[in-house]
């Protein structure tokens, strides 16, 4: 049965990044130079032409874009300019709005103002709340204990719930991906037990992100810099998460510091200010390709987030000096971007935090399905990695 | 007629001002309306057909770099407004050149003509002068010699002005010609020697341009000739000299994969067959006379004089005839491909060299050896006829062709002459693996296309995707590219790498452009008249361009253009008349011109 | 030995020495490019010191060098008819694998040569006047610059149009690639021009119907198509010294492949038909709705094994062209353009295959052979067409959604250039493209003396081409015009009167009506300026009466004779 050509489809994806596609000539260069291309996953010439010709139901099965770390030697390298990185970028864009079933992803990435306002909005509701709640139960110059402007007890159970809600949509959009991946993408049996075997690969790429380090042969720049920035930047977020949600109380109370508790918040924040500064500073400097182009989201992802780390950090210092007003204040505006940002991660560029490692595992899990039915044509000498 | 005229998008590097050319043709005879239309938007059917329909236009000017792009736009709002679709003029300033110095008297003129719907070409001809029957031709590849040979054989004087020491150009350093195969050396040197016998034509070998006056139909040209120290009619070219010369330096003619003395002949069919010094080289002249000078002790016929200088040689033509010619891109400076760093990655012309019956390894495709200088000690990779014959090779097409950072344009001669090294090489190399890596294979040539189907019969593997890279693997040189065409990456262990160097235009070229005032187009090549209309005339009167210095052509299509512009000089002789240069017109001439036509 | 051309299977070293032990033979050499200048300049040297009077030069074919080494006889004072060529490249070389045979059989090709040039004699070629006159076949865009270029040098010209209209297939176009200038303004031009030229004499609605003589001094008849009633329909003669065949092409019938249902499916078009769209300024469906997708499909009659093996070679670039216009008019289509080998190899061509990318123009690439099939579409496709093809750079089976199909018809030979060839004599490939005289060094030039071809009548090309063409056409013409004279060969027939019966045998025969009766002294005698020397008269002779000059029996037999003792 033949597959529709859409021709429309470029200029959907126009929307989320991939402006160059169709200047491609389908030379192949790119898919020479990747280091992570493969006989298996052949990229990004191959996504690229399944874009061009519109090819949406296939794209939605692909895991290459997640494959992708971006190290940029395929748009230095490209004869046309297509750009090709840029164009696994969008990929990845696209794929996280299809993953997500509410649409919302879809809205954020398309407009850079409904996103923005959405943020607002929520920041306004959940300010107005705090405020409301802390000046009925407390006093604002109290910051921790009896009478507390935000009691940690109370936050602790905020950031509970909000924190499910989170993990509701995520682990939604996960199947979802699950479902069009493994499912819909496969015309090949998968067995059961090949989940098991290959179920390491998760945490072990969710906690070292090896790939991205493999970009590192063919770099331009040492890319050790951006996958060791990139890893403390998400191992800090991973960390202050996990601090929020379970010891919020031990991180709230104070003024003494608790070093057992607290240390893991230092390093953690080390990890997120050197990860936003670098960030923004490549994107505002532009210096390497792929921070050449810089959507809308990519903006807002890095801009909030740098909000949020710099309230944390403040009125943790003034909460320490004494000054609970303050502390209170740059709390309640703590809060007013956690909030958004945390609602927001499902349908934002920072769910390939679950993505990304989720379709390493599924990868390695279909490579080995296919191996197993032989299904690669060994006549010539082929890149296996 | 009422007509407006629209300003499209025009290219900055023209410097035009717009404004003063939309005042000025406000004030044309007729015209009703002006407008400038910017690129972004595109100009919108609503807007046209309200345009024409609010100044009752019967017929419409577009005037830009490339108004064409707009026009079926503009038909259709004419078409909806019911008016008459061939009333649309197209005013191109970079068909008929509106660049350089007097750039905006032309686009004035190239939009008045259009207003009153008079091709440009028409009105704008240049008046003539009487012409001096000598022609100048400079550069003596192919395309020289055709044209020489065209002119002479009328009995007109000629002028050929070769760079090096022998005429022949590239082509006598290839093997065979694609399609039908036969030796390169057979079809040319019988030419080369007819010119070198031709008592019409006076060749000046290791001659450069230095200086060029007067106008169209008698030009004064001044001509550089470097000493030769040999005398080309006593010389019997027998080898003595170069036997006893110390000096050994890479070889031009063989693409620099062998070695030639300070003293020597390029090949031995050269014409003029005579040896030459090379001045940078050799030991007597660098030492000022206080060292070497063996070769003139020993020489049997006593013809070299290595004290003789550069002569001056004034030349009064009434044609010129430019036929500079093309280079190899430097691919070094394409790191991904190793030249120079791996020694069996070749280029195209050190590839014609080896398979050359006449080089250096006698025709034998052979990959480099490895051997100790004697002199310095230091080990280097050479072509010996003994070489291994490589197992396998892979041919990449358009190395810097078709590349937005090196040349843009396709250098069309690539794709059929890698079919031909792929030929070549299952001719003579026993049972060995051919790799072509290509992205469109442009066989469009009389009988190109049967060619390029005969090649894969012989078992060539054309691989359609372009390889990006060639690296070292345990002791192996790797080529890695994309099948696309079998859906899989592959990675060929190959013993030899032939490139497929795009071209540039010869060195020179910059240089003689601006001394005669011939321009030149984006990617550096000289630019021609009238694309369509006049492809080997140039914007000076008398002087014409052919062959690859206008743009990389295929032998036959230079051996045509060669020939079309003797159609051109030798028309010159018989009408009497030069014609003078483009820009000599003035606007008003062509305006009064034009309404002349106009009114007939 | 031709570089390795020949050496490489024959031992010529061997050869040489097989032949200095022949009787007469004073010297024997062997050279590398024995055509080069250093060889003939050996030639010449030998000749002067050996007093040599007989030369044979065993090397390929005399079509290629005979001329250059009988040059080289005459500089050396010898009559270049005492010269013989043994082909042992195309003969040899070429076609043997085994070298000890291939050797064996150069040696004889060469004793037969040596038997053959002992009887040879000096003969003297004349020259005939060239009569400035140029006729020219044909008025599209080469025709018309080569009659302008001779014009404009003060030579008349006739210029034949079967159309009541100058300007040929280009007049039909509107635009043209790369750069879209104007194609009428560049007629325009050319025909005012030709039309106010005194020199030019346009001959519409005309054909060639005949033309004898010979180079320097042809008559050709033109006659009038018989089409209008009510017409005076006399043929006109001229005199005329050279012709220059410029007839063109015909687009190939779309018709013929069923697969794209062309004059079945309504939407379906050829690229002319859309020219006429964007002229009219209405690029629409039959039923006149703005098609949301076109799709263009090329290299159709061309590159294919059924039809046209060859590239038509201006169909891509005219392909993108369309698609520049078509987005132009139409900036809400969408345009799938279907190829198998994006051909844009000239000046500009590769920058403007970029700007269509950059116009978001699809490319879709299909295997030669492999041709995609057009299928009406169900009405819930929402669009007229799909287009099924096996996608080659995605490896998939793809439909692809058309309202408007736009057919790139390839160039083919005109279905009358046989006649043309005939009237003219000159060849045609199996494609029926005129063959020129040299592919490389003389690609205007055909193998009969004063004839020359230009444009598309050759093979396809695009509009550069044919002007260079024509142009070079008219150099060759000009070159000799101004020169007055021209050579014709010493080799033609003559009649022994008094063996000639006067049978007139030979009289029909002759392909160059070359053979005159003598009434009064009642035989046949031979024109030699027209005789090509054939030798079909001097077969046919029952009184062994007409002598072919440099093909008598006797040296003919010395050769047979030659090559047979010697293998056997």
């Amino acid at each position: 049965m033949a597959i529709r050509v859409n021709p429309t489809f470029i200029d959907e994806l126009d929307r989320f990044g991939a402006e160059d596609v169709q200047l491609c000539y389908q030379c192949g260069d790119c898919s020479t130079v990747c280091p992570h291309a493969d006989d298996v996953y052949k990229f990004p010439r191959k996504s690229m032409r399944s874009l061009q010709m519109g090819l949406e139901q296939k794209i939605e099965t692909t895991l290459e874009p997640w494959l992708c770390y971006y190290c940029g030697q395929c748009s230095t390298q490209c004869p046309r300019e297509a750009d090709p990185g840029e164009t696994m970028m969008s990929l990845r864009r696209w794929l996280i709005s299809r993953y997500d079933f509410t649409g919302i992803a879809r809205k954020f990435f398309k407009s850079r103002l409904t996103e923005v306002l959405a943020i607002v909005i929520v920041a306004l509701f959940t300010g107005a709340f705090l405020v409301y709640y802390g000046l009925s139960g407390g006093s604002i110059d109290i910051y921790d204990g009896e009478g507390a402007f935000l009691p940690s007890q109370f936050i602790h159970r905020f950031d509970l719930s909000i924190g499910s809600i989170l993990l509701i949509f995520l682990l939604a959009n996960a199947i979802h991906m699950w479902y069009l991946v493994m499912v819909k993408g496969t015309n090949f049996f998968v067995p059961w037990w090949l989940y098991i075997k290959e179920f390491f690969q998760l945490p072990w790429h969710f906690f070292t992100q090896k790939r991205y380090s493999e970009c590192e042969k063919k770099q331009e720049h040492p890319v050790f810099m951006p996958w060791i920035i990139h890893l403390g930047l998400m191992l800090g977020y991973v960390t202050m998460l996990v601090l929020v949600m379970v010891f919020i109380e031990q991180l709230q109370s104070g003024p003494d510091i608790r070093w057992s508790v607290h240390i893991f918040g230092y390093l953690a924040t080390i990890g997120l200010v050197t990860g936003t500064l670098y960030f923004i500073r490549s994107r505002l400097k532009k210096s390497y390709v792929q921070y050449k182009k810089s959507h809308g989201t990519d903006w807002v992802f890095v801009v909030l987030l740098f909000i949020i780390v710099l309230t944390g950090i403040l009125q943790h210092i003034f909460h320490r000096t004494g000054l609970n007003e303050l502390a209170n204040i740059t709390y309640v505006v703590h809060l007013m971007g956690v909030v958004p940002w945390l609602l927001r991660m499902p349908f934002s560029k920072w769910s390939h935090l679950i993505y990304r490692p989720l379709a390493m595992y599924f990868a390695e899990i279909r490579r080995e399905a296919l191996t197993r039915q032989e299904e690669i044509i060994q006549s010539v000498p082929v890149l296996i990695k | 007629m009422r007509t407006g005229v629209f300003f499209c998008h025009t290219d900055e590097s023209r410097n035009l001002n717009i404004d003063a050319i939309a005042k000025y043709s406000a004030n044309l005879p007729e015209v009703e309306t002006v407008q400038i239309l910017r690129l972004k938007p595109l100009p919108q059917v609503k807007f046209i057909s309200e345009q024409i329909k609010s100044n009752n236009l019967e017929r419409i000017v577009l005037a830009g770099d490339m108004p064409g792009y707009f026009k079926p736009v503009f038909t259709k709002a004419v078409a909806l407004t019911g008016g008459n679709t061939d009333e649309i003029r197209l005013a191109s300033f970079q068909e008929h050149g509106a660049k350089g110095e007097n750039a905006m008297d032309r686009a004035k003129a190239i939009v008045a003509c259009a207003t009153m719907g008079i091709p440009f070409p028409l009105a704008a001809v240049p008046g003539g002068n009487p012409v001096n029957h000598a022609t100048l031709i400079i550069g003596a590849g192919i395309a020289g010699i055709q044209a020489a040979l065209e002119i002479a054989n009328a009995g007109k004087q000629v002028y050929l002005v070769e760079q090096s020491g022998t005429i022949g150009g590239h082509m006598a350093m290839f093997d065979k010609t694609f399609p039908t195969l036969d030796c390169a050396a057979c079809i040319l040197t019988p030419k080369m020697v007819s010119v070198g016998q031709h008592e019409m034509i006076r060749l000046l070998t290791r001659s450069k341009l230095v200086a060029v006056s007067g106008k169209p139909g008698a030009y004064r040209v001044k001509v550089r000739q470097k000493a030769r120290f040999v005398d080309v009619k006593s010389c019997v070219a027998c080898n003595i000299c170069a036997e006893v010369c110390p000096v050994k330096v890479k070889s031009e003619f063989d693409a620099g994969i062998s070695l030639r003395k300070a003293i020597y002949i390029p090949f031995p069919q050269a014409v003029p067959n005579a040896y030459l010094v090379d001045e940078t080289k050799c030991t007597y002249i660098l030492s000022e006379g206080q060292k070497c000078g063996v070769c003139m002790k020993k020489c049997p016929k006593e013809c070299i004089n290595l004290n003789e200088t550069d002569k001056i040689i004034d030349i009064e033509v009434g044609n010129i005839i430019l036929a500079t010619g093309y280079e190899l891109l430097d691919v070094s400076k394409i790191e991904q491909y190793g030249y120079g760093i791996f020694p069996n990655v070749l280029t195209s012309l050190e590839f014609e060299r080896i398979t050359n019956a006449s080089g250096t390894t006698g025709g034998r495709i052979v990959t480099k050896t490895l051997v100790t200088n004697k002199k310095t000690g230091k080990e280097e990779w050479i072509f010996s006829p003994e070489g291994i014959p490589p197992g396998s090779v892979a041919i990449i097409h358009c190395v810097g062709s078709r590349n937005k950072k090196y040349n843009p344009y396709c250098s069309r001669v690539c794709c059929m002459y890698s079919l031909k090294f792929a030929h070549l090489i299952k001719e003579k190399v026993p049972n060995v693996n051919v790799y072509e890596f290509y992205i469109d294979m442009r066989a469009f040539g009389k009988g190109y296309e049967e060619f390029a189907e005969r090649i894969k019969q012989e078992g060539t593997f054309v691989v359609r995707g372009h390889s990006a890279s060639v690296a070292m693997k345990d002791e192996h040189m790797v080529v890695r590219g994309e099948d696309i065409f079998n859906d899989r990456l592959v990675e060929f262990n190959v013993d030899m790498v032939v490139l497929a160097v795009g071209l540039v235009p010869s060195q020179g070229t910059e240089e003689i452009s601006r001394m005669l005032g011939v321009q030149r187009d984006s990617d550096g090549w000289f630019s021609e008249l009238d694309y369509n209309g006049s492809p080997t005339d140039t914007d000076k009167g008398g002087i014409y361009v052919a062959g690859m210095c206008q743009a990389p052509k295929d032998i036959p299509d230079t051996v045509a253009q060669a020939s079309a512009v003797a159609a051109g000089v030798l028309g010159s002789f018989t009408s009497g008349k030069g014609i003078g240069h483009m820009s000599s017109l003035s606007l008003s001439e062509i305006e009064s011109r034009a309404k002349k036509i106009h009114a007939f | 030995m031709c570089g390795t051309n020949i050496a490489k299977i024959v031992d010529v070293e061997a050869v040489a020495k097989y032949v200095s032990g022949i009787p007469d033979v004073v010297l024997a050499k062997t050279y590398k490019y024995m055509c080069s200048n250093p060889g003939q300049e050996m030639i010449i040297q030998d000749i002067k010191e050996h007093h040599l009077n007989r030369i044979v030069v065993a090397a390929c074919s005399p079509n290629m060098h005979e001329r250059t080494f009988r040059n080289a006889l005459r500089s050396a004072g010898l009559n270049q008819y005492l010269f013989e060529m043994a082909n042992i490249r195309e003969q040899c070389s070429w076609v043997h694998k085994d070298p000890e045979e291939a050797t064996e059989k150069a040696k004889a090709l060469v004793y037969a040569a040596i038997c053959r040039v002992t009887f040879h004699e000096e003969l003297e070629s004349m020259s005939v006047n060239m009569c400035p006159n140029v006729l020219v076949v044909g008025g599209g865009i080469a025709g018309m610059t080569a009659a302008l270029e001779l014009a404009d040098a003060g030579n008349n010209v006739h210029l034949v149009e079967k159309n009541n209209h100058l300007g040929g297939n280009l007049a039909r176009v509107d635009l043209t690639a790369p750069y879209l200038y104007s194609a009428r303004d560049l007629l325009t031009e050319k025909i005012t021009r030709i039309m106010n030229h005194k020199q030019v004499h346009v001959y519409f609605e005309s054909k060639l119907s005949e033309l004898t003589g010979f180079i320097g001094n042809f008559k050709a008849t033109i006659q009038m198509l018989n089409g209008k009633p009510g017409k005076i329909n006399n043929p006109v003669e001229v005199e005329i010294g050279n012709v220059i065949v410029c007839t063109g092409f015909k687009e190939f019938d779309a018709s013929r492949i069923v697969h794209y249902g062309y004059g079945k499916l309504p939407n379906v078009i050829t690229s002319f038909e859309l020219e006429k769209m964007i002229r009219t300024g209405r690029i629409e469906t039959r039923d006149g709705k703005i098609p949301k997708y076109v799709a263009i499909i090329h290299c159709v009659g061309s590159r294919s094994q059924e039809f046209h093996t060859y590239c038509s070679r201006v169909c891509c670039m005219t392909a993108l062209k369309y698609a520049h216009e078509i987005k132009s008019a139409n900036p809400e289509s969408y345009i799938s353009d279907i190829y198998i080998d994006m051909h844009a190899f000239g000046k500009g061509h590769e920058d403007f295959y970029l700007r269509s990318s950059e116009a978001k123009t699809l490319f879709l690439m299909y295997e030669k052979g492999d041709r995609p099939v057009i299928h009406k579409a169900s009405p819930k496709d929402n669009c007229e067409m799909l287009i099924e093809v096996n996608e080659k750079l995605s490896g998939e089976l793809i439909e692809i959604p058309a309202d408007l199909v736009i057919l790139m018809v390839g160039m083919e030979a005109r279905e009358d250039s046989h006649e043309i060839a005939r009237i003219v004599n000159i060849s045609q490939d199996k494609d029926g493209w005129f063959i020129e005289s040299h592919p490389k060094l003389e690609p205007v030039a055909t193998t009969t003396d004063g004839i020359f071809i230009a444009g598309t009548c050759v093979a396809p090309k695009d509009i550069p081409d044919s002007v260079a063409q024509a142009r070079a056409a008219a150099a060759r013409i000009l070159a000799r015009i101004s020169k007055g004279k021209i050579e014709v060969d010493a080799l033609y027939s003559e009649v022994l009167d008094d063996k000639c019966s006067g049978c007139r045998f030979c009289n029909q025969l002759c392909p160059y009506s070359a053979i005159v009766f003598d009434e009064e002294k009642k035989h046949s005698y031979i024109i030699s300026a027209l005789c090509k020397g054939c030798g079909v008269c001097v077969a046919a002779c029952p009184s062994a009466a007409i002598r072919g000059r440099h093909f008598t029996d006797q040296q003919v037999l010395a050769q047979v004779d030659g090559l047979f003792c010697e293998n056997g």
